[in-house]
């Protein structure tokens, strides 16, 4: 038995008290865990999303241009001196200080040529790259796993009469379709694609690249330091940040985020008064019972001290229960938003330490009031009143 | 050992100790009596450091307590005095027992054994050796208010401070509460009482009779037989 024992035994004996205000704050909890959780979810989904409908850095070579015109006759600009990228320029990308950041660098070699006597473009990827990248492909078929295996767009593959299985020759090199696009509705439906390193070999130029695609979006990406790093990396190459779609997911992402933010905050502030006010009803209640201590020697911090234990039990009770609670309702909410095959979510311990610890300094911090109220009450003042 | 010199004390405009001078010596049974509103729990509050007093001072064993700081007082309390209020103030949510060893509950410390032993004993002493776990509510006023007894002698006061102990009690259980308090005394434990009854002031070494918030007899150890002032003399007749 010590201090310990006087708010315990006080919550048992108000034990209906003490369920409905430990139920009510667990309820808080429980949303402030799963709103957290689900955000996460849903943050890391529409970043997955977003991240599929393309890359938002281009990288591409720098390029001279020329006004050209003659005799009132206008050719426009036209392109002059024009380089192409080196697989080390990409590679230098991974090597930037944010390199965690970046989630693809998919390079394209572009290739004019003819494919059973019919004009195509067929463009050489990096396959893990791209199918980063273009996670949104549907196939007919399966993705390309040897060399000389190409997918084919629908409307090239339906211009070309390909169908998986079929070989064609390109430069007297030999390529076989191992799938076919879904429609895209995107410029992919109209042209083929196969293995960067097979088609620069096929067309004579290994090594060439004509532009790459860098996918950079996380929750708090610096997409402009990013693009500055690999700036800096390779100097003498034209870097163009899709600005308007990464600010556009960045926004979504951190709109999710403040909302979740904003609503915990509201019903941590609801808990705290709640938990306040039902305390300070308690130091009213229970004036004799403070007199009496005090006048047996409590010190001032001991009264204080067994107010704050009542809410810090409280809060530890909600707190474990909130936080199994939210984990459970965050599992719920992202089966109905089916979202539990994009993110998933794992218990982890020191979660529920955080939330605990939290949680104790938010049961601490809202007792200080009815607290420093019972541990100011004047004993003699206390038993008077009765 | 324990003294008022030239106390006073006012709620507001009420003033409810006009200039009080008393002395309580080591092991001396002291009774006050006085009126309802004559500021006879006042007083035991000043003397038992519940409340401080706006001017004069408290001195025990020579030391001004007065001047104190908020430790020393709770040391005090919680060490040297008791307190006894009329109604017996137990915790509702303990035992007997338990209540008894709320002194020393005071910390994050665990209760020893020696005190829970201590308890027992002073339980045993006020006759409630068998009802150690049973609730408050489970006990008669009597009962309960030897619970409250037992809790001051738990911590082995040098003071004892009683304010209407017996109040709330019918005679019979009075009069054994008030036996209780006798025996502590004569084991050398110094006894302020404040009561209404006169046939327990009766018993006290010295009565310190009451009016207005002043002391208006006391100075003698027979005051109660032979009250020196008319007023005095009024206030035991009508007792």
């Amino acid at each position: 038995m010590n201090l310990l024992t006087l708010p315990l035994r006080t919550l048992r004996r108000k034990a209906m008290r003490t369920a409905l205000l430990t139920v009510v704050f667990a309820a808080g909890i429980c949303s402030v865990v799963a709103l957290n959780y689900v955000s996460k979810a849903v943050g890391d989904s529409m970043e997955k999303k977003l991240t599929a409908y393309g890359a938002n850095i281009l990288l591409q070579p720098k390029v001279d241009t020329l006004a050209v015109g003659y005799g009132g006759f206008s050719l426009g600009n036209v392109s002059v001196d024009v380089k192409s990228l080196t697989r080390e320029q990409v590679d230098k990308v991974r090597t930037i200080e944010l390199h965690e950041r970046i989630a693809a660098v998919a390079p394209k070699f572009i290739a004019l040529t003819e494919v059973k006597g019919q004009h195509a473009a067929i463009i050489g990827v990096d396959w893990p790259e791209e199918l980063m990248i273009k996670n949104y492909w549907g196939f007919e078929g399966k993705t390309p796993e040897a060399p000389g295996e190409v997918l084919v767009g629908s409307r090239a593959a339906a211009t070309l009469g390909l169908k998986v299985g079929d070989r064609f020759g390109v430069q007297g090199r030999d390529f076989t379709v191992s799938g076919l696009l879904t429609p895209t509705g995107s410029e992919d439906d109209n042209v083929l694609f196969a293995g960067i390193e097979d088609l620069q070999a096929a067309m004579g130029k290994p090594g060439q690249i004509h532009f790459a695609e860098v996918a950079a979006l996380c929750s708090g990406c610096p997409i402009d330091e990013i693009v500055t790093q690999i700036q800096q990396k390779i100097p003498d190459v034209d870097i163009v940040a899709m600005q308007k779609i990464v600010k556009a997911r960045m926004y979504t992402v951190h709109f999710v985020q403040h909302l979740a933010l904003i609503v915990s905050v509201i019903l941590l502030l609801t808990a705290c008064f709640m938990i306040a006010l039902s305390l300070l009803a308690s130091v009213n209640e229970r004036k004799h019972e403070i007199g009496v201590l005090r006048s047996l020697g409590y010190s001032r911090g001991s009264v204080f001290s067994i107010f704050c234990l009542e809410a810090l039990a409280i809060g530890m009770g909600a707190g474990v229960a909130g936080f199994l609670g939210g984990f459970g309702v965050s599992h719920s909410v992202m089966d109905m938003l089916e979202l539990g095959k994009e993110a998933t979510m794992h218990m982890e311990w020191w979660h529920l330490g955080v939330t605990l610890a939290g949680v104790a300094v938010i049961s601490c911090l809202s007792s200080v009031i009815p607290a420093w109220k019972a541990a100011n009450t004047d004993p003699s003042q206390a038993l008077v009143m009765l | 050992m324990l003294q008022a010199v030239n106390v006073s004390k006012s709620y507001g405009d009420t003033l409810v100790l006009d200039d009080v001078s008393v002395q309580v010596g080591k092991g001396e049974f002291v009774c006050v009596v006085g009126r309802s509103g004559s500021g006879k729990s006042s007083l035991l509050n000043v003397l038992s450091t519940l409340t401080r007093p706006d001017s004069g001072h408290v001195l025990y064993q020579g030391e001004n307590v007065t001047a104190m700081g908020e430790g020393r007082i709770n040391r005090l309390r919680h060490k040297d005095f008791s307190i006894i209020f009329q109604l017996h103030h137990l915790l509702p949510y303990l035992t007997a027992l338990e209540n008894v060893m709320v002194p020393f509950m005071n910390t994050l410390r665990p209760i020893g054994q020696e005190i829970r032993d201590k308890a027992a004993e002073c339980l045993e002493r006020v006759g409630l050796g068998g009802k150690g776990n049973r609730l408050p509510g489970n006990l008669s006023g009597g009962e309960q208010q030897r619970v409250a007894i037992a809790r001051a002698l738990v911590k082995s006061p040098e003071v004892l401070f009683a304010d209407e102990p017996t109040g709330s009690l019918d005679k019979r259980n009075g009069d054994g509460i008030v036996e209780l308090l006798r025996d502590l005394h004569t084991e050398g434990v110094s006894l302020v009482m404040v009561t209404h009854d006169m046939g327990y002031a009766r018993l006290a070494q010295r009565t310190v009779v009451m009016e207005d918030g002043r002391v208006v007899d006391g100075e003698e150890v027979e005051c109660v037989t032979h009250p020196k002032d008319a007023v005095a003399g009024e206030i035991i007749t009508q007792a």
